[in-house]
């Protein structure tokens, strides 16, 4: 969406407590591999990140969900350490690790002892210098993925409404189809395309890794350059192109599914991570979600009785995503009623704003959980991540503190008008089928 | 923040969007406390925790405990932690599900929760308004043995924090519209979580392998008990249950321990009533009314198959803790598992496999749980007794076991990393009567174990009698498939509302 305002370029102040906290070393290796190490010496355990600048964004129709399935494969074996044997050294030393796909992004984890740091920089350099993918490995890691996919999709029902919310809000970007991709792609996706995949994405420019705990920042430095320095250089990646269309209008879809009560979720279109907007946004989450005193929580679960629960989840994005709405209901619920009494407190708070005491809760809130999710090793190293990738430069998470302290009452009623007009949402509403008994069968079984 | 879980039902609306690659191995979750969002316990985590092994590892500690004791009786501990500007809490006690009266299952959750929904100052709106606006947070829920109240607060709003805190347990007022409306909630929520296979295979599985015995009542109760609850039971529960010579307040983060005793001075003062000693539940491990048998949850939308297996486990603080622990990260803990090998890596067969103990205070299970396609359902389960058996049969090779160590024993201090889990731990070696050692032994005794004494612990616990199989699935489909592994007895989900 080409309206999006550029970023400010005022300039904002660091918070004091984070640039504290933040003595970040910095380094690009000639191979492109960006490099971020930090130290923290309260335990004798590291966290380390590695960021992939792919997910199921670069995706094309035929191979949705072929980050996703990658991002598995990375765990298959390399040269040096084959089948397995990734994560047998890696937790005969005192490690572990996990990784997730999303719809800009593919992260890779470990947490381990920190004698085991050049351990498991020997294997991760080596999957990123030469893996291998097997038929055999990749056989079964499709029938893994589409396990996967049963769990939280074709037996879950607010997966099944998120996917089906994704092909309402967009109709051109990759965001339109689910990062867990479709299940006759997953089916199909092929050694070569996961090697294509590879090739194009995983190479050392393309990725930035995030070493945060228990280490000496210049000798970890050495080891980096030492395992990693002498893996090539790739292609850049071609740029994604955003064609998606403006909305005309509101859109609907329902969902018939064997249920005990109807549900509502609603997709208004956001901004872009890097507008300004963004992180009104997120101002504007807190207003209406955050805890039980929340304008949402409070009236449509407590004072109004209309929902079981009601969740918000605004998730930045590269390009344009989307403000989603949860209303769990109960088995008597008129879904078009609670839907309304959703749309009347949005109205609200575009048309009067928010008091001076409301919009300095959800400051201290931000604040006060942003340094929760920093007070792990793992939490700085994924928010270093976070900001580097969807913001540009991890120096801008030090300063949103600052930015949250000085949005303004105008700036939320403002935000909240743009973003909650009527013409940007899609609605999906499932409709309780009692009993049916062969309901999504055929989607699911391989 | 990624999570190594699938997340549950509240999360689960962008669980699409972001698609981690397992689930976590032992982070089972009691469906009570997975639906309301109470953190896993303290114990769970020590179970899914691993250390460093070699001489170059760093030595874990505590911070220094300071305790005191509040004029009506309420134990204090106090940790300082730095170095960022917050502080957790937690109030603890032995109030938690067993204590439910008879016929009342789920009522010491559903107190817990009212807590904060009125004091004799402050009505719900006021409460949740005083904690949230400094960017605090605080809820209450149950387990199986205690009740548990967790704070977590900005540094500088201690005081003021710990006053609500303080009110919400000695003074609430229970309103009663507060308690028919949570009643309703509760009541709808049963009904949707009938669209959550895992929950309910979980609760199916909890009520069969515990029989009669108090912790097979539902922790949140269901749609039976709920149903009766009144204002009275809740104030009887509260007056009679929940006091402070039963209490343990843990306080850890950005303040200096001699603040926390006079602050907790002031916030509990007054608070009386509830017992004088801890209630326990007699330890008694007893064999499995249900073991050899099939239960079948019928769920017929489903494509999937969620499977829970089952067998006598021991209690918290039992001797065999750290030789069954290290049998089960081999067995079923990390991604190198036997189960995991055999059922995700080379079978294809499932998503998620783990298997785990659960301990509680006077008694507990070693359990399976994983999921499948319909079709594989009889392979999922013979395949898991195979590698279950072979283990109970020929125990672990030295090398497994030396491995299993090490990867529990080198992630084990991340157990210590936030004011949260040292809150958490400390509360529990108190009240579990871990001994105040425990964190900082714990990887000197796991280390300690050896092949035989894992044999041992393998012969008892790796289904020594045929375990209970629980099965949610299209039972049309599935029956068939179960012939052979037992009587079968097929129930609707329905009867888990």
């Amino acid at each position: 969406m080409s309206k999006a305002s550029p970023r400010s370029t005022a300039v904002r102040a660091v918070d004091p407590t984070l640039a504290a906290l933040f003595d970040v070393h910095e380094a690009t290796l000639p191979n492109g591999l960006k490099v971020r190490l930090l130290a923290n010496h309260q335990a004798p355990v590291v966290s380390l990140y590695t960021f992939f600048q792919v997910g199921s964004r670069n995706e094309r129709p035929g191979i949705t969900g072929i980050s996703h399935l990658f991002e598995h494969m990375m765990f298959n074996g390399a040269k040096k350490y084959g089948p397995k044997m990734f994560d047998k050294t890696l937790e005969s030393n005192g490690g572990r690790s996990n990784a997730y796909t999303s719809n800009d992004m593919t992260v890779y984890y470990d947490d381990f002892s920190a004698d085991a740091l050049e351990t498991v920089l020997d294997l991760e350099s080596d999957r990123m210098r030469s893996l291998r993918i097997s038929d055999q490995t990749l056989a079964s890691e499709r029938q893994v993925v589409m396990e996967e996919r049963r769990v939280r999709v074709d037996n879950e029902i607010p997966g099944m409404m998120d996917e089906e919310l994704g092909t309402l809000v967009y109709k051109a970007h990759a965001y339109r189809w689910p990062v867990i991709g479709w299940m006759a792609d997953i089916e199909n996706i092929t050694r070569e395309d996961c090697q294509q995949y590879f090739r194009t994405y995983y190479a050392p420019n393309n990725a930035v890794l995030y070493i945060v705990g228990d280490i000496d920042p210049k000798k970890t430095l050495a080891l980096v350059k030492r395992y990693y320095g002498n893996i090539p250089r790739g292609p850049t990646p071609a740029p994604v192109l955003n064609a998606e269309p403006e909305q005309k209008g509101e859109r609907r879809a329902v969902v018939r599914h064997p249920a005990q009560s109807p549900s509502v979720m609603i997709g208004f279109r956001g901004p872009a991570a890097s507008n300004e907007d963004t992180l009104v946004l997120d101002v504007v989450q807190y207003i209406l979600t955050k805890g039980e005193g929340s304008r949402l929580v409070k009236s449509l679960v407590y004072d109004q009785k209309a929902a079981v629960s009601v969740m918000l989840d605004w998730s930045w994005r590269i390009d344009p995503g989307t403000i989603l709405f949860y209303l769990e209901l109960k088995p008597d619920s008129d879904p078009a009623k609670v839907e309304g009494q959703l749309y009347a407190e949005l109205a609200k708070l575009a048309r009067d704003g928010v008091t001076d005491k409301e919009l300095q809760k959800a400051k201290n809130n931000l604040r006060a959980d942003h340094l929760r999710e920093l007070s792990t090793n793992s939490g700085r190293g994924h928010a270093l991540g976070h900001y580097e990738a969807l913001l540009g430069d991890w120096r801008e998470g030090l300063s949103l503190p600052t930015f949250y302290a000085s949005v303004t009452a105008e700036q939320v009623k403002d935000v909240a008008a743009k973003y909650f007009a009527p013409e940007r949402r899609s609605v999906v509403t499932l409709h309780p089928e009692a009993g049916a008994e062969e309901a999504g069968d055929e989607a699911a079984e391989a | 923040m990624a999570s190594r879980k699938i997340a549950k039902v509240k999360n689960t609306v962008r669980k699409a969007a972001k698609v981690v690659r397992k689930q976590a191995s032992a982070a089972r979750k009691k469906v009570a406390q997975a639906k309301k969002a109470v953190p896993a316990r303290a114990k769970k985590l020590l179970k899914a925790a691993p250390a460093p092994k070699s001489a170059a590892t760093g030595e874990l500690k505590l911070p220094a405990l300071h305790e005191s004791t509040t004029s009506t009786g309420l134990r204090v501990i106090a940790a300082e932690r730095g170095p960022l500007p917050l502080i957790s809490v937690r109030l603890v006690m032995r109030a938690g599900g067993v204590f439910d009266p008879p016929g009342k299952d789920g009522l010491a959750d559903f107190t817990a929760r009212l807590l904060r929904r009125g004091t004799k100052s402050m009505d719900a709106d006021g409460i949740s308004e005083a904690i949230e606006f400094v960017g605090a947070s605080l809820y209450a829920g149950v387990n199986e043995d205690v009740l548990s109240v967790y704070l977590t607060t900005p540094a500088e709003h201690f005081s003021a924090m710990l006053d609500v805190l303080g009110q919400v347990v000695r003074e609430p007022t229970f309103p009663e519209q507060e308690v028919v409306d949570a009643r309703e909630r509760a009541l709808a929520q049963f009904a949707n979580d009938l669209d959550d296979p895992s929950s309910i295979a979980d609760r199916a599985f909890t009520r069969a392998i515990w029989g009669d015995h108090p912790y097979g009542r539902d922790l949140g109760g269901n749609k039976r008990t709920v149903a009766t609850f009144t204002r009275d039971d809740v104030v009887r529960f509260h007056a009679g249950c929940m006091g402070p010579k039963i209490s343990l307040l843990t306080v850890v983060g950005a303040i200096d321990p001699a603040t926390v005793a006079a602050e907790a001075e002031r916030a509990f003062a007054g608070w009386t009533g509830g017992p004088d000693a801890e209630p326990m539940l007699p330890r008694k491990q007893e064999p499995l009314a249900k073991a050899g048998t099939v239960l079948l949850v019928d769920k017929p939308d489903q494509t999937q198959s969620q499977v829970r297996l089952g067998g006598p486990g021991f209690w918290l603080g039992h001797e065999d803790y750290f030789p069954a622990t290290a049998m089960n990260i081999a067995l079923g803990g990390g991604f190198t598992s036997r189960l995991m090998n055999e059922i995700r890596v080379n079978r294809g067969l499932t998503y998620g496999v783990s298997s785990y103990f659960d301990t509680m205070s006077a008694g507990g299970i070693f359990a399976l749980s994983t999921f499948t396609k319909t079709a594989s359902t009889r392979e999922i389960i013979d395949v898991a007794l195979k590698e279950i058996h072979g283990v109970r049969d020929s125990g672990l090779k030295p090398r497994e076991l030396k491995d299993a160590q090490s990867y529990l024993a080198g992630l084990y201090p991340l157990r210590t990393e936030t004011n949260e889990s040292v809150a958490s731990v400390i509360a529990d070696m108190r009240i579990h009567g871990l001994g105040d050692d425990w964190v900082e032994k714990f990887r000197d005794r796991l280390r300690a174990v050896t092949p035989k004494d894992v044999a041992a612990a393998a012969k008892k616990y790796a289904f020594a009698d045929r375990p209970l199989i629980v099965v949610l699935g299209k039972a049309s489909e599935v029956k068939p498939l179960l012939e052979g592994l037992g009587p079968i007895t097929v129930v609707p989900a329905s009867d888990y509302e």
